[in-house]
């Protein structure tokens, strides 16, 4: 368990690796795509591991698509993949508000289509979704009709955010028992095509701060999603490796865990900033530092192919 | 100022030690919301403390995060409500001291995206500072949306029309390091009146903040920009002689403890005294600047002062 750590993986050192594990659980952008270009031989990757044996799982903060919709698009891109094998933000907040929460009740969104269809998926009714301009005068948005069923707010990535909505949100949490749920605190949200904006969490923050109250947050680096994934599937954490691109949510969540860790440099961290936290006195920084890490998940092809 | 056990003393003052104080004062500062007025109320007996501090020769200026309305609308609604020996001069509002601060202070040489309502434009507008036109194209969106070229400041504010779109382009706006970042207030709620509130312009700065990875230049309560407008407009202002009175310990209280000025806190608004007791009894030494000098229950209690004063000089 102790020993090096932020090991450049290659060579014979791959094959031992995945030798290793059973499972293997990929973020998505910036490790098997870019926007909507896949990381060359990410395809491969995936699709001869799933031939090795070992189950391959997909777990991205990500809340705009369903579980469909990635499987859509990831077929459309060459990979070999079932929507069980898919867990996003939208599925998981689902699955949390669902199985963790126990919510009786509706929930007031801030989010996308793809949140509401997953909400929905498992009997949940969501209000709120789409455009919601501002009419009338202060008097009024402050006294704006609350839905007496509504239970819980949920923030996700949500393009039509607005003043009304931040309200609306800070409206319900002002009622007693009024559960608080965001999918993840990512800064910015990777467009198709290669743009950013900002994400979730910006908008998770302006509703804390206006609510003067803090969400829990489902995604990486929480360990829901590792544990929505173990608990259907029966994964071996010992026998486990989280592969991502980014330090403070997938590598944290593979440390958090129990897990191998293998950082990808095809998206936002570098070895630079792995290394700065390794030499950094801090217990906490220690979960960002990855076990292994490669330039890219192409890689591990050698490995898979011989 | 030092209350009689050695740190900041939360005193419940009235009659003639509240007399006492305001004689030494020249300067009075009000906060709005909550001070003088509830929303289109006046509090009960304000407009004559008021009127009663100016014709008693006090300087009164007004100090509002509020960044709503230019300054020619506070004119007519002080006047409306009753408080009317109330001048323009004598207004200090977070949108009008962003307008100072953008073209004293900056000297900005290129335009302003603005995240904020008519109120704050205009005053930027008068100011003679170019902001980025509002409107977008129907079909624009996140992914297509137009750039302004030379863009030197974001500046948020509270806004109603608060949109993705603004977010994004405003944090495309701070990738260039020499763009500067600025906030009219950090108020994170607006109390309004019968206890309902509204998202402030704190929680719309938040979101930017961490959209952009960097810090908001605050410009309103509790920095001390406003109060350096103030002494930059009036001649001979010691904050020795002035008294802050507001109803927000976290702004007003902040705000004249960094100032260097006494402060007073006046109960018909957002904290309660157990809240300044509670920062009085905080180990944290930096909780002691929230704590108020004085404590009124309403300033209608300054009224039997100045009775007593008119009294003596009959």
């Amino acid at each position: 368990m102790s020993g090096s750590k932020c090991v450049r993986l290659t060579g014979a050192l791959v094959k031992q690796v995945l030798d290793s594990v059973d499972s293997v659980l990929f973020d998505c952008d910036g490790v098997i795509w870019r926007g909507d270009q896949a990381v060359p031989g990410a395809a491969q990757v995936i699709n001869l591991l799933k031939e090795k044996g070992k189950k391959v799982f997909f777990v991205t903060n990500n809340s705009s698509k369903t579980r469909k919709m990635y499987v859509d698009k990831m077929t459309t891109l060459g990979f070999n993949v079932k929507e069980e094998e898919v867990f996003g933000t939208a599925y998981c907040s689902a699955m949390y508000l669902k199985t963790v929460c126990k919510l009786q009740g509706k929930v007031y969104l801030i989010g996308s289509n793809a949140m509401q269809q997953e909400l929905e998926a498992v009997g949940i009714q969501p209000t709120g979704v789409g455009p919601d301009h501002i009419s009338g005068k202060q008097g009024d948005w402050a006294n704006v009709p609350l839905d007496p069923e509504v239970k819980a707010v949920v923030v996700g990535f949500d393009e039509h955010f607005s003043y009304m909505k931040l309200n609306r949100a800070m409206q319900y949490l002002s009622r007693e028992g009024c559960l608080f749920v965001g999918t993840n605190r990512d800064t910015r949200l990777p467009l198709e095509g290669g743009k950013a904006v900002p994400g979730t969490g910006c908008l998770l923050q302006a509703v804390e701060t206006a609510a003067q109250h803090r969400a829990q947050t489902v995604g990486k680096p929480n360990n829901f999603m590792f544990d929505c994934v173990a608990s259907q599937f029966g994964v071996d954490p010992d026998r486990c490796l989280m592969v991502g691109d980014r330090l403070d949510t997938d590598i944290m969540l593979g440390s958090n865990c129990g897990l191998k860790t293998l950082l990808t440099l095809t998206g936002v961290s570098t070895v630079a900033d792995a290394e700065d936290h390794q030499r950094s006195g801090s217990a906490e920084r220690q979960g960002m530092v990855p076990d292994y890490y490669v330039e890219s998940i192409a890689d591990l092809l050698p490995a898979l192919q011989g | 100022m030092a209350g009689a056990f050695g740190f900041k003393g939360c005193q419940k003052i009235r009659g003639p030690q509240l007399r006492n104080l305001l004689e030494a004062k020249d300067f009075i500062l009000f906060d709005c919301d909550g001070v003088i007025w509830h929303g289109e109320k006046a509090i009960t007996g304000a407009a004559k403390v008021v009127n009663s501090l100016i014709r008693h020769g006090k300087n009164v200026v007004f100090v509002t995060n509020n960044c709503t309305r230019p300054r020619e609308n506070y004119v007519h609604k002080f006047c409306r409500l009753g408080f009317t020996d109330v001048m323009l001069e004598q207004i200090f509002s977070s949108s009008y001291c962003s307008a100072l601060y953008l073209r004293d202070v900056v000297k900005i040489c290129g335009q302003v995206f603005v995240i904020g309502c008519d109120g704050l434009r205009n005053e930027l507008q008068e100011a003679g500072i170019p902001c980025v036109e509002e409107a977008d194209a129907p079909d624009a969106t996140i992914y297509n949306c137009a750039l302004a070229p030379d863009v030197k400041a974001v500046l948020v504010g509270h806004d109603d029309k608060l949109t993705f779109l603004k977010l994004a382009k405003a944090s495309c706006y701070l990738r260039d390091p020499d763009c500067l970042f600025l906030a009219t207030d950090n108020d994170p709620w607006h109390p309004l009146s019968g206890g309902r509130i509204l998202p402030g312009s704190g929680s719309l700065t938040a979101a930017l903040e961490v959209a952009s990875g960097r810090k908001a230049t605050v410009i309103g309560k509790p920095s001390r920009f406003m109060f350096e407008c103030i002494s930059s407009q009036f001649r001979g202002v010691d904050p020795a002689q002035c008294l802050m009175i507001g109803d927000r310990l976290e702004v007003d209280m902040l705000f004249g403890s960094n100032c260097g000025l006494d402060t007073m806190l006046t109960l018909t608004g957002v904290s309660q005294i157990e809240e300044a007791q509670e920062y009085r009894n905080s180990e944290l030494t930096t909780n002691h600047s929230l704590v108020p000098d004085y404590v009124v229950d309403t300033i209608a209690d300054f009224l039997p002062a100045f009775e007593e004063l008119d009294e003596q000089s009959n």
